[in-house]
Formats: C-alpha cells, sequence, structure tokens
C-alpha cells in the first residue's frame, strides 16, 4: 500500500464520449472522460445507475451493446487505440488475455448447463495455452487458488450445485484462468451475503497481490471501496466529478455531490433524524447539458454552474474534482457538520 | 419507565416445511415480543429464515410449532372469521422487490384499492377514491398516478406504491421485508425517511427485515440477528452493536465494511464457526445476560461470554 | 431416476387404457345398422340378431370390456368386422402401416432439418429480413388452417409444376407435394421454438461472460447458445415425430396415400369397431411414447432436474 511513486500508466482513456442510439434519439453516456489507470493499482469506480460506470469499462472490453457507438476520444492500452477496434478479431486480443471482467450476479453468470469445470477449461484452453491434462490440472489449481475445496469432484459439477459465494469464486477463477494484466471486478460482491462479502473481497485482493493484477472496482458501496481501493473516481452522469487517491477521497472530498454520496450513507445517519437524501434525479442524458450536470440538486450551485462546465481544480498531485467551488474566487464553502465531523474523525486515524 | 405494550408476540415459532424425510426446519424456536411504535428489526443472512418469519406472521406461511399472538390473541391457525378480517386489515407487508411485487396488468388504482374492495373498508366510490388519493400523497406521489400502469414508474417510485398499498388499509403492525435492497442507494435514503414519517403519522410499529446492518442499525429501536432458524441474540440495536456477544453477531458485524480505508484495511474479519458450539452435551437457552440483552447460549458459554464481557473486550 | 421412469412408464400405461376404454365405450354408442352394413335390408331381423350376438354386440358391455383385455393381452387385435371380413387387424394394418411411417419419417426429417436451421439463422439475424421473412411464414402457417392450404397446394402447385395430384407408387415424384405439406406445420413449429429458445439465450448473463473471457462468436453460437437451446427442444421433439406420423390422416386423404389414415377414415364410415380400435390403441401408443421418450430425454440431459429424491450439495 506504499507511496511508490513508480508508477507507470498502463491503460489511458482520453475525452472519451460515448452514445446510444435509443428510440431515434441519441443518448449521451459518457461525456468526455480522461482517466489513467497505473500498472498494479486498484480503482475503484464509483457512481449509481445512470452514471455511466458499466459503459465506461465495457467499453474496454468491446462489450458495448450495438446500439452504442464510441463518438470521440482514446483509448491507449499499450500501442492500441482500443477506440479504433472494429472487429471481433481486433477484440479478441484484448478480451479475457488482457483484461478480464468478473461479473455482478454469481447466480446468472455461468453456463447452467455445462460443468463448472469445463467452463474454467475454455478460458484455460484460450489464453494458457495448455493441452489436455495439463490444461485439467491446472484449472484444478486454479480452483484451489480460490479457496475451493475436493477439486476434482467440484470440477464435475454444475453451478446450481455451488451456493452463490462459490460461483462467485468460479468466476473469479474464470478471470484469473484468462491470465490477464487488468481484471474488471463489476459490482463483484453485491448480490451476496455480508460474510460472503467480506470473503470474496479478501480473495480478490490476495489474488490481485498474487498476480500483479491492476484491478478495477465498480461499485456504489463505499465501504467496499473502502476496504480494496487505492484511487476513487466518482462518476456522475457521464463524467468523473472527482478522483483522488481513498485517503483524499474519505477525508477531504471536494465536489458536493461526493458530498452528498457520503452523506446520503446510515453510518453517518443520526437516529432520529432523517437521513441525508439527494432531492431529485439525475439529469436526462438524452438532451445535451449545459454547465454542472450536477447543479440543478446541488445545494451549493453557483450561478457559473448552470452556464458552464467546471474543469477538473487540483488538489494535489493525485487528488482533482470538477467544481467550480475550487475557483479561487468562489466564496468558502465548508461541507455540512456531520460530514466535516466524518472527515475529521477519519483523518485521525492517518495521524493516531 | 412506561409500561410498554406488547403488540406482537411470537412464542416458540416452529416453521417446517414439507414432509417425512425431505422436511426443511426454517424456523426453529423463536421468540420475541414487539412493543407497540417501535421498530423491531430483524436481522440474517440467506437462509436464516428472516422472511419465513415475516411471512409467517402475515400468515402466509403456515405455523407448525408455536404461537403468534396480535394484541394478546392468537392469529396463526384457524381463527373466527371477523378477527381474521380484522388483522388481515391491521398487520401489512411491503415486499422487497418493486419490479415483481405489483401486478403489472393493473392499474395503480386497482393495485392500492385491492385490499380495501376485499375488506370493504369504505361506502361508496367517492370514498374510495379520497383513501387511495391520500394514500399517495402520503408517500409522496401525484394523485394522477393512479391512472398509470407500474412500468412506467421507476424503482424507487415502484417501492413507493407498494407503501401506499399497504398504508391505505390504516394498518397498525406492518412488516417491511427488505424494502430498500434492490433500490438505488440515493433512493434507499428517500425510502427510509418516508418509511420514519408515515411511522410517526400514523403510529405505526414495524417488524424490519434486512440483512443490511447499517440500515438497521440506522432505523432500528431493538434488533434481534437469526441464523439458521435460531434467533441467536437480542437487544436495544445500540447496545447490540456497541456490544455484541454471540459470535455470530460478531462474525456479521465484523464483516460489514465500513467506509473508513484505515479501519477497514486494518480490520480483521472474525468468521463464525457454527462447529464451536457444543449443544449435544448441553443445550442452549435464551438468556439475559444484561438488560433487555438476551444471548442463545448454553451455561458453559454464558461463563465465558461473562468472562470477556467483563474484561470490555467489545470490538 | 429408475423410479421416475417407474413412475412415468405406470402412467402411461393407464392413460392408455382410459384412452382405449373410451373408445371402445364410444364405438358401442354407434347404431347398430352400420355393423350391417349393405346387407342389412338382406337379413331378417332374427338373422341380424344372431349376426350381432356372433359379433359379441350382445353380450353385458363390461362382458365385452373383459373379453377386449383379455383378447389384448394376448396380442389378439381382433378380427375385422366390415372391413375386410373375418382377416385378423393386425394384418390389416401391417399393410398400411409402411406408408405412414415412411411419409411421416421423411416428413420429420425434412421439418428438422429445415425448420431447426431456420430458427437459429432467424435468432442470429433478428430483426432483418430472413427473421421477418421467416416470422411471415409461421404467422401464416399459425393462422391458416392446415387443411386450406393442403388443398391449395394440391389444386395450385401441381398445375403449375405439372405434378401428379394423387399418389402413386410407381412415381416417387408424387411423394414430393405430400411430404413438404406434411412438412410445413412442423417447420413452423421448430423454426419457432428454436429461435424463441436462442433468442432467450443470448440475452443471459452467462453469454456476456463467456463473451468477456474471449470466446470467439462463432463458438459462443454453437457450444453455448445452441448446445442451450436444444434442451427445451428436446423435451418436445420425440412427440413431435411421433405425432407427424400420425396426423397425416388428413394428407393421406388428399392424395389417396393407403396409410393407416385412410384406413382409420374407412373404418369409422363402415364401424368396424376392432380396426378402429386397433388403430386408436396404435396411434395412442405412439403419441404416449413420444411423451415419455421426451420427459426422459429433458432428464437425462438437462443436469439441473432432479428426479425423485436428493438436494443439490451447497
Amino acid at each position: 500500500m506504499g507511496e511508490t511513486q513508480t508508477k507507470t500508466k498502463i491503460l489511458s482513456i482520453e475525452n472519451l464520449i460515448i452514445k446510444f442510439k435509443l428510440r431515434g434519439q441519441v443518448l449521451t453516456a459518457i461525456r468526455d472522460i480522461s482517466l489513467d489507470l497505473y500498472k498494479g493499482e486498484s480503482l475503484a469506480i464509483v457512481g449509481e445507475s445512470g452514471s455511466g460506470k458499466s459503459v465506461l469499462v465495457k467499453s474496454i472490453m468491446g462489450l458495448l451493446d450495438k446500439n452504442g457507438y464510441i463518438d470521440q476520444g482514446k483509448i491507449i492500452y499499450k500501442d492500441d487505440d482500443l477506440s479504433q477496434f472494429k472487429t471481433e478479431k481486433d477484440w479478441l486480443k484484448i478480451r479475457g488475455k488482457e483484461i478480464a471482467m468478473v461479473t455482478q450476479d454469481p447466480m446468472t453468470s455461468l453456463n447452467p448447463l455445462k460443468t463448472i469445470g469445463k467452463q474454467i477449461e475454455e478460458a484455460v484452453l484460450l489464453h494458457q495455452g495448455l493441452t489436455g491434462n495439463e490444461a485439467y490440472e491446472k484449472v484444478l489449481q486454479l480452483l484451489r487458488d480460490v479457496g475451493i475445496y475436493d477439486v476434482e469432484k467440484r470440477y464435475k459439477q454444475y453451478p446450481h450445485e455451488f451456493s452463490g459465494g462459490m460461483r462467485q469464486r468460479i468466476v473469479i477463477a474464470i478471470a484469473i484462468a484468462c491470465n490477464p494484466k487488468i481484471l474488471i471486478c463489476d459490482e463483484p460482491t453485491t448480490a451476496l451475503d455480508v460474510t460472503i462479502q467480506a470473503q470474496i473481497l479478501q480473495l480478490l485482493k490476495n489474488l490481485q497481490e498474487k498476480y500483479l493484477l491492476t484491478t478495477i472496482y465498480i461499485t456504489h458501496d463505499l465501504g467496499v471501496v473502502a476496504k480494496v481501493a487505492d484511487r476513487i473516481a466518482v462518476m456522475y452522469a457521464g463524467d468523473i466529478i472527482e478522483v483522488g487517491k481513498t485517503d483524499e477521497i474519505f477525508f477531504n472530498a471536494q465536489h458536493p455531490y461526493t458530498w452528498a454520496l457520503i452523506s446520503s450513507l446510515p453510518q453517518l445517519g443520526v437516529k432520529g433524524e432523517v437521513l441525508y437524501s439527494i432531492k431529485g434525479t439525475p439529469p436526462n442524458l438524452f438532451k445535451e447539458i449545459k454547465g454542472d450536470a450536477f447543479a440543478p440538486r446541488n445545494p451549493y450551485a453557483l450561478k457559473i454552474d448552470y452556464v458552464e462546465r467546471p474543469p477538473y481544480f487540483k488538489l494535489s498531485e493525485t487528488h482533482f474534482a470538477k467544481t467550480w467551488l475550487l475557483h479561487p474566487s468562489a466564496p468558502k464553502v465548508e461541507p455540512p457538520e456531520t460530514l466535516k465531523k466524518f472527515f475529521e474523525e477519519g483523518r485521525q486515524y492517518t495521524n493516531g | 419507565m412506561a409500561e410498554k405494550e406488547i403488540l406482537v408476540e411470537v412464542k416458540n415459532l416452529n416453521v417446517t416445511f414439507g414432509k417425512g424425510k425431505s422436511q426443511f426446519e426454517a424456523i426453529k424456536d423463536v421468540s420475541f415480543e414487539i412493543y407497540k411504535g417501535e421498530t423491531f428489526g430483524l436481522v440474517g443472512e440467506s437462509g436464516s429464515g428472516k422472511t419465513t418469519i415475516g411471512r409467517a406472521i402475515m400468515r402466509i406461511n403456515e405455523v407448525t410449532g408455536g404461537q403468534i399472538l396480535f394484541k394478546g390473541k392468537q392469529i396463526n391457525g384457524k381463527i373466527p372469521r371477523d378477527w381474521d378480517r380484522e388483522i388481515t386489515q391491521k398487520i401489512q407487508m411491503i415486499f422487497q422487490d418493486p419490479m415483481a411485487s405489483l401486478n403489472e396488468r393493473a392499474k395503480v388504482d386497482y393495485i392500492i384499492s385491492e385490499g380495501l374492495v376485499n375488506t370493504k373498508k369504505f361506502s361508496n366510490e367517492i370514498e374510495r377514491q379520497e383513501k387511495v388519493r391520500n394514500a399517495l400523497l402520503q408517500v409522496g406521489l401525484l394523485p394522477e398516478f393512479a391512472s398509470r400502469f407500474p412500468h412506467e414508474f421507476s424503482g424507487g417510485q415502484r417501492q413507493r406504491i407498494g407503501i401506499a398499498r399497504a398504508l391505505v388499509m390504516e394498518p397498525e403492525f406492518v412488516i417491511a421485508d427488505e424494502p430498500i435492497s434492490a433500490l438505488d442507494v440515493s433512493i434507499r435514503a428517500q425510502v427510509l425517511n418516508l418509511l420514519s414519517k408515515l411511522q410517526q403519522e400514523n403510529n405505526l410499529t414495524y417488524l424490519f427485515i434486512a440483512h443490511d446492518l447499517s440500515i438497521v442499525r440506522f432505523i432500528t429501536d431493538r434488533t434481534a440477528v437469526i441464523y439458521k432458524g435460531n434467533i441467536v441474540e437480542l437487544a436495544e440495536t445500540e447496545k447490540l452493536f456497541n456490544n455484541p456477544i454471540h459470535p455470530y453477531t460478531r462474525a456479521l458485524i465484523s464483516a460489514v465494511p465500513e467506509p473508513n480505508p484505515h479501519k477497514e484495511r486494518n480490520k480483521t474479519v472474525e468468521i463464525y464457526d457454527p462447529s464451536q458450539h457444543n449443544y449435544e452435551k448441553n443445550p442452549p437457552s435464551f438468556v439475559e445476560v444484561e438488560e433487555g440483552h438476551f444471548v442463545l447460549a448454553n451455561e458453559e458459554e454464558i461463563e465465558r461470554y461473562r468472562e470477556t464481557q467483563k474484561l470490555g473486550v467489545s470490538q | 431416476m429408475l423410479g421416475y421412469i417407474g413412475k412415468r412408464l405406470l402412467q402411461s400405461v393407464v392413460t392408455l387404457l382410459v384412452i382405449i376404454t373410451i373408445v371402445f365405450l364410444l364405438l358401442r354408442l354407434l347404431p347398430e345398422e352400420g355393423y350391417l352394413g349393405a346387407a342389412a335390408d338382406k337379413m331378417s331381423p332374427e338373422q341380424q340378431e344372431v349376426y350381432l350376438t356372433s359379433l359379441g354386440l350382445r353380450d353385458p358391455i363390461l362382458v365385452q370390456l373383459g373379453n377386449f383385455y383379455s383378447d389384448l393381452v394376448r396380442g389378439d387385435f381382433g378380427k375385422s368386422i366390415t372391413y375386410r371380413t373375418d382377416v385378423p387387424v393386425l394384418d390389416i394394418i401391417a399393410d398400411k402401416i409402411m406408408y405412414s411411417l415412411s411419409f411421416g419419417l421423411a416428413a420429420v426429417a425434412l421439418s428438422i432439418l429445415v425448420g431447426v436451421p431456420l430458427g437459429i439463422l432467424m435468432a442470429q439475424m433478428k430483426g432483418r429480413w430472413l427473421d421477418r421473412l421467416g416470422t411471415g411464414y409461421i404467422v401464416f402457417i399459425v393462422a391458416v388452417p392446415s387443411m386450406v392450404y393442403f388443398l391449395l397446394i394440391q389444386v395450385y402447385i401441381t398445375d403449375i409444376f405439372k405434378l401428379p395430384m394423387l399418389f402413386d407408387q410407381d412415381k416417387p415424384i408424387s411423394w414430393l407435394l405430400p411430404l413438404i405439406s406434411l412438412a410445413l406445420g412442423p417447420i413452423a413449429s421448430y423454426a419457432m421454438w428454436m429461435r424463441r429458445y436462442m433468442v432467450d439465450e443470448l440475452n443471459k448473463d452467462y453469454i456476456k461472460l463467456a463473451r468477456a473471457k474471449g470466446v470467439k462468436e462463432r463458438t459462443l453460437m454453437f457450444s453455448h447458445v445452441m448446445r442451450n437451446a436444444f434442451i427445451p427442444l428436446a423435451q418436445y421433439l420425440p412427440a413431435t415425430i411421433l405425432f407427424t406420423i400420425t396426423g397425416s390422416i388428413y394428407i393421406e386423404s388428399l392424395y389417396s396415400i393407403p396409410g393407416m389414415g385412410g384406413l382409420l377414415v374407412d373404418a369409422i364410415q363402415r364401424q368396424d369397431n376392432a380396426v378402429v380400435q386397433g388403430l386408436v390403441l396404435i396411434f395412442s401408443s405412439l403419441g404416449i411414447i413420444g411423451l415419455f421418450l421426451g420427459d426422459i430425454a429433458m432428464a437425462l440431459v438437462d443436469p439441473r432436474i432432479k428426479l425423485g429424491r436428493g438436494e443439490s450439495v451447497r
């Protein structure tokens, strides 16, 4: 968890705009995002449904729905610009081999009519250059790696013979079998019980260390983020409105949306009082958005928020937020009381 | 301290599914009381039986042993007609999945009124429409939504419709079965606030079934933790979270991710091993270890817990 | 598993017996003159009585039933009464069965070979021209009663292509139209079901994961989607095969094919109870065997189905 500054970029997203054709209209799901992913780090992308987090990662693997397309921008990975990939052949260079995914719902992510052994083996055969008995042994080893016992017996079993937590381990085994450089975990524990969730997160952490993976976590659960992430990118309405190291976000968030997200956590609720909730609803992405997308719901909105979209304001080498509140001429605004206390308590831990 | 009125009482409840060799004891031996006006939390993971308890009280599931009492009178098994009608009205349920719990083919008006129509709780059409209107307003929806269909609404709105449906019956006791787990994070807060508001305005008592401990901590007065058909611990919510005694409760609480990176990273998650209990020789009972705080344990375990409690080991 | 098979077998036998008993009793409701046929005028009432008694039709109904069952058990289907008097029913049927069987099997082969790939293609090209064409075809077949298009084909297509109207053993080409007519319905069924199952599978999460792990689209189609879509089809396949074989009654009549269908129509008209009973028994057995095999096939091929006891491992 060190502060090693020897960071090399492994993936670079530049000014990405992704649109969808829906019912004759055009929806802009990603509105000009730039993001760098560094080798070996664990990045969390946090946002609610409609923020575009799933769309963003799908575009890295060429898994956008048929009606979606990259309008502008680049996705630089190694020497390729993934945004220019058009054919299946192109994407097969990336999928699994370079970037693998752990999906959300373990109950439906596995083919119910194939043994789990065969499903893992499929990935091994595709990406590890092994065949026959060697492949078989590798599958057994992967099963052990993800914490499954009795591997010979389990190999021959079908998904419905496993519980949710175990199925998720199998999905993870499949992802690891691909031998990827980047692992994307799309809400990997949302569908699981809390005690299993802790185990799975620990497993992912261990595997990340063992296989030197760069990981992207997509989640809406800030508790999960606190556990696994080195850096956090907060998304709202197709834009990354704040990005920074985990400590920076948890103890010094600057964007009012991030404040709102943290404030609406039940852990910050005071019993007997109303729980903080964000008024209104996310904006309509079919229309062009003028200014800051969060402005209509932002209790701290300035006039300029309705007119001009804020750029990133730098708070540190690693911490940036897109809010006019950070402009030197902006009025000084403090986060709400409960949040301030939360930040202070948190900071104590770093020092104490 | 004022004597609290017991509204719902569950005594040695047993719910067993199936017969013979393939039977399954979902609820083994559960007892607890819910006081009027409080929010009682029931926490457990999948397979614990928490939903079954809710359904047993709603009389959707049949009770195979024990009793459920409402205002002192039994409500499970065979009961007189008018008592049956009365509790149908007085005990209502809010379901988990707003996408699945509403009849897609029915208008919102119909969905909300169905209970009223079945129990004939109104004298004419005007009154019925008034009640539907009020219910919608109370949950923060516009009265004109009554003429629309469920698919025209978002998850959060659908859940509000579900709440309106329960509310229109003017109940005293509402069982909320994971009412917010299927909702988006920012909507959850809205619905929780709504439930609190409605509780105050309508003098409601809630049984709040959930698996999300942080929500439970915020909204409930007292909480019971259930594991594989047995309640393992019951206490005032704050006491439970500050001083969990049963090893399962401790494991559960330690597993909940906290929004504090340092705490989270340095935390060791406790793991619950059910085989640590030696219940063959020495069966457990529900023991009150401090006022209002009960734990399922046998004598030997109580001794041990008292020791660790004295030493102030609570995290 | 064996327990399930045994149970289903028993159910099938019982169903069969119920069917045959009902048919038996229904036939006894027909007016008695039918048994006498053209000879009715030539017989005096006493002679008619004697004749009917010799056929066993004057015995109490339960006795008749009992005799029928005991004969059946010995493999004796009885003798034809009016159709070809005194000829064993089995012999009569044996002559005809080959035609029905050949037609049926050929129609089945054709419909599977055309229908299933059509369904697969329609699913893959969902929304495009082939899908729309195929859907139009299916709607037509479902909406229009088969008799109508059978007739239209026989009248107009024979004219356009100069094909023979009636079946002739010596002219193989005369097989073509009846075969195609018979296959049109099942082709639509297979195409419709296959397309539907494939589209269902294509939308499922596990396909998304498979794609993400780098599986080629083609491999996905064959190894995952099609394989999985075949499972629900497996349940219907045996039954449809057998129904196709037996469902050709109208076609046989239309094209004068000397098969079991035509025989059934004749036998009913001539009130030849023995032949009718024999045929109903055979047709019903085929149908029931089809359903039975379908259930077994489903259970064998879908690992999620547990028949009998046993809980899944958690």
